[in-house]
């Protein structure tokens, strides 16, 4: 924002941040699930023209903390100073009206509106009774415009890429003009130039003394933006320190409780030379072309590229999810017919989804009835009915060799915090005794300390001859785990390289679709 | 109270509502708290219960059934048509039966084939049924069925009449009716089915997250069709029993019944969304439909006024059921 813009709310003169008067102040925040303590004792203090970075594992408490200040869940003990008055907002409403605006982690737009209609939901400016189109419109421009956005404000929402998304939802709390602005992971679905866009705009909200939460898994980004740093672990409060005064090693060291001397394990598996599954022309049209790869018994075999690049579809359509239009699956040496993921999961094939809870996990039941969910056979007796004492048995073994998370086997799958779900996907496809996993982005959304955990599992599994198909966006986390990198550009397999003699960088050359690098 | 004391108090809500409305209407009327009118009670939830337990395996997949009001009037009238065409009686009943089944399959079919919204499909249906059952009766009752056509609807197990020194009857114990004892076994039986067969955990998984289910092996489209199925199997059940009832085939019987069935089995608990719900629950909500329409009627409300209390009955258990769910 241009200084010559002055706006009544923020007319004082911008001060350093660390001097700043106190805009949010949260003190002994307590809330309480049923069978969960979510928050304990939470304190967090926000000043005028700060970017206050709020860190922890998944399920520490941050996003429930970002509820309790929007009004959305009403603490069950301690105070909210807002602007040196003590407040409780009975909704997100209350909170927005007030001056704080979110930008949540899921998107909350509308799909069917158009992005206009959006930002100005429930504001829309009106004409008398109805709404003033031209007026709307020409906000929405500004607000775009802002952000130096490239979209039309007349386009409909689904229409756009989740990227897009994201940034029309920060446009819509942008044009809150809002004193505080909470923001939960909005860089997750980002591209680098569209963070940098988003950074620039953070700084002029700085200098205009908005007060920024900002909630990232990516604590590399931090850097660039905070000036403060708080700390939850496991719903409490550990820390707060000038951002400039620590390092991310120290945040993460008590993020988790400990220090973490590798991001990933040492491989201990080796894998073995007999092929378990080769696939052979397989194509799908407009989709995929042409892929042929090896994957070998206790091998982890990473599938790398850009998005869009086919690393999905062709996972899915060797399982059976979507269909094929030519080429054959081997599975050591029986050539598999497979229509569906039925006829796949009965061939020892599991693919584990890079969304779980689209189309990884039943939700609304139990983690008992996840964990048996594909292999019912092997917890039912002969008549074909359950029988729970094996059920609760298998549920039990998992939860204890998985380290799951759950006050109970009985626990709705909901309830759980992303890293539990994961390892919850993992146990459903161990107990089926898949001998092929196809695991897509598997830490997606995962903190620190479960990463670890998965990529230890990950290890094991190929320890015991499973092969593992790992695809991934995340190129330190193939270079750190694969055996093998098949790269894929365009919806074609271009190369497979041995991970060990390759770099982040020539992965990369592939994937952009440079062609091979000719020899100096 | 703690959170687990809440809990159980609020998932016995339905029961508790049921039990209170039973000791209001014990004293609204002395004939209500009798084993004859229990019987009588009972009789008339069978069709409800019958079509609720259908309805329930459908929404717990998170679909829905309009058709099976319709679907039980057609199976009534092929069943009598058949009796009338000279076809032995159980034979008539289980032509009836087919025709419930083959609705719901096509039913079925719509939905996973033809990817039709559930609403939709059984809305089409519901129409198409109706019109057959018109069409075929031309519109007219059917009577005359015979004895032995009404021994479903009518008979019961165990009943113990003395003839009096005076050549009158006397009823010592009214018997089980059968269509009592089908709803029992047929109750029992689904619930076994839901909670212990891999296929009834296979219908709780498609509601709760259909592609999750696919990915994890599960033959959605068997399954959703089953659902389907025996929902127009059971229609065709209450069809034959209800017009077994009344010695008379009517074309025009069970109108708005597929409401009273999806009403039983959200006041029983089950979620419209799909992948909650139980036969126990929607039992306890056919009751309390049951109860309160002839507890109303034995204490001289009118037919309207029972309409707006039910209304409101469900509306406050729904609400109820929502407050329980809510974190």
């Amino acid at each position: 924002m241009p200084p010559s813009a002055p706006d009544p709310v923020h007319a004082e003169p911008p001060s350093t941040a660390a001097t700043a008067a106190v805009l949010l102040r949260l003190e002994g925040i307590t809330k309480r699930f049923p069978g969960v303590l979510a928050l304990d004792g939470v304190s967090l203090e926000v000043r005028r023209g700060e970017v206050h970075a709020v860190c922890g594992e998944n399920g520490a408490g941050k996003s429930t903390l970002m509820k309790v200040i929007s009004g959305q869940y009403p603490p069950d003990a301690g105070t909210l100073h807002y602007r040196g008055e003590v407040c409780q907002f009975r909704s997100p409403a209350d909170s927005e009206a007030a001056g704080i605006a979110i930008i949540h982690q899921e998107l909350n737009l509308v799909p069917h509106l158009s992005v206009a209609e959006n930002i100005f939901l429930a504001r829309e400016p009106r004409k008398g009774w109805l709404i003033d189109r031209a007026a709307l419109r020409r906000n929405a421009q500004h607000c775009l415009d802002r952000l130096g956005l490239d979209i039309a404000p007349d386009v409909l929402v689904k229409t756009l890429s989740v990227a897009q998304q994201q940034m029309v939802e920060i446009a819509k709390a942008l044009s809150l003009n809002a004193q505080v602005l909470i923001m939960d992971e909005p860089t997750s679905s980002l591209t680098e130039s569209e963070t940098e866009k988003l950074f620039a705009i953070i700084h002029e909200l700085k200098r205009a003394g908005v007060g920024v939460v900002y909630i990232s898994h990516r604590l590399d980004e931090l850097a660039q933006i905070v000036d403060r740093v708080t700390v939850l672990r496991d719903g409490r409060y550990v820390s707060t320190d000038r951002f400039a005064d620590t390092t991310v090693e120290q945040i993460v060291a008590k993020m988790v409780g400990r220090s973490l001397d590798d991001v990933f394990p040492r491989r201990s598996s080796v894998p073995t030379a007999d092929v378990l599954l080769r696939v052979q022309g397989l194509t799908r049209q407009g989709v995929f072309h042409d892929v042929n790869f090896e994957l070998r018994r206790g091998e982890i075999l990473g599938f790398a590229g850009l998005m869009g690049a086919g690393r999905t579809e062709v996972a899915r359509a060797i399982f059976g999810a979507d269909p094929i239009d030519a080429g054959q699956v081997m599975l050591g040496e029986q050539r598999l017919a497979i229509h569906s993921p039925r006829d796949a999961v009965r061939h020892g094939l599991a693919y584990l989804s890079e969304d779980r809870k689209h189309d990884g996990l039943a939700l609304k039941m139990t983690v008992a009835q996840n964990i048996t969910l594909a292999n019912m056979a092997a917890v039912s007796n002969r008549v074909g009915l359950i029988r729970f004492d094996k059920e609760q048995a298998a549920a039990a073994r998992y939860i204890k060799a998985l380290d799951i998370r759950t006050p109970s086997s009985g626990q709705i799958v909901r309830l759980l915090s992303g890293g539990n779900q994961q390892k919850l996907v993992i146990s459903k496809w161990l107990f089926r005794e898949s001998r092929v996993l196809f695991f897509d982005e598997p830490t997606r959304g995962i903190d620190v300390g479960a990463k670890y955990a998965i990529y230890q599992l990950l290890d094991e599994l190929a320890g015991q001859g499973i092969g593992v198909v790992m695809i991934s966006s995340e190129l330190p986390e193939i270079m750190g785990m694969t055996d093998r990198v098949a790269v894929f550009h365009e919806g074609r397999l271009v190369t497979v390289l041995n991970t060990r003699d390759t770099s982040q960088e020539e992965v990369m050359h592939f994937a952009s679709g440079r062609s091979i690098p000719s020899p100096v | 109270m703690t959170e687990r004391q809440k809990d159980l108090l609020q998932k016995f809500a339905a029961l508790a509502s049921l039990l209170g409305l039973i000791v209001i209407f014990s004293f609204t009327s002395d004939a209500f708290f009798t084993v004859g009118n229990g019987m009588t009670v009972a009789l008339q939830v069978t069709s409800i219960a019958f079509l609720g337990i259908g309805a329930t395996c459908v929404i717990i997949t998170g679909g829905i059934d309009l058709s099976v009001g319709a679907i039980l009037a057609l199976a009534g009238v092929v069943a009598a048509l058949a009796v009338k065409a000279g076809v032995p009686v159980p034979l008539a009943m289980l032509a009836g039966l087919l025709v419930g089944a083959l609705c719901g399959l096509i039913n079925g079919l719509c939905v996973t084939v033809l990817k039709l919204p559930p609403f939709i499909a059984t809305l089409g249906m519901m129409l198409v049924a109706r019109g057959v059952a018109l069409q075929i009766t031309d519109a007219k009752a059917i009577g005359g069925l015979g004895e032995s056509f009404a021994e479903l609807g009518n008979g019961s197990l165990w009943r113990v009449v003395n003839i009096g020194p005076d050549g009158f009857p006397d009823v010592v114990f009214v018997g089980i009716p059968y269509p009592v004892l089908l709803m029992v076994v047929l109750a029992v039986a689904v619930s076994i089915l839901l909670n212990r067969a891999t296929l009834g955990r296979h219908l709780y998984a498609v509601g709760s997250n259909m592609e999750a289910a696919r990915l994890s092996g599960v033959n959605v489209q068997r399954v959703t069709l089953f659902a389907y199925v025996l929902s127009g199997l059971l229609a065709g059940l209450t069809g034959c029993v209800l017009m077994s009832r009344l010695v008379t085939a009517q074309p025009s019987e069970g109108l708005m019944y597929e409401l009273d069935a999806i009403a039983a089995a959200v006041i029983g608990g089950t979620s419209l969304t799909g992948g909650v719900g139980t036969i126990s629950g929607t039992v306890i909500g056919a009751f309390v439909i049951g109860i309160l329409r002839n507890g109303l009627n034995m204490a001289g409300v009118s037919a309207f006024t029972q309409q707006i209390l039910i209304g409101l009955v469900i509306l406050l258990t729904v609400w109820i059921d929502q407050m329980r769910h809510r974190k």
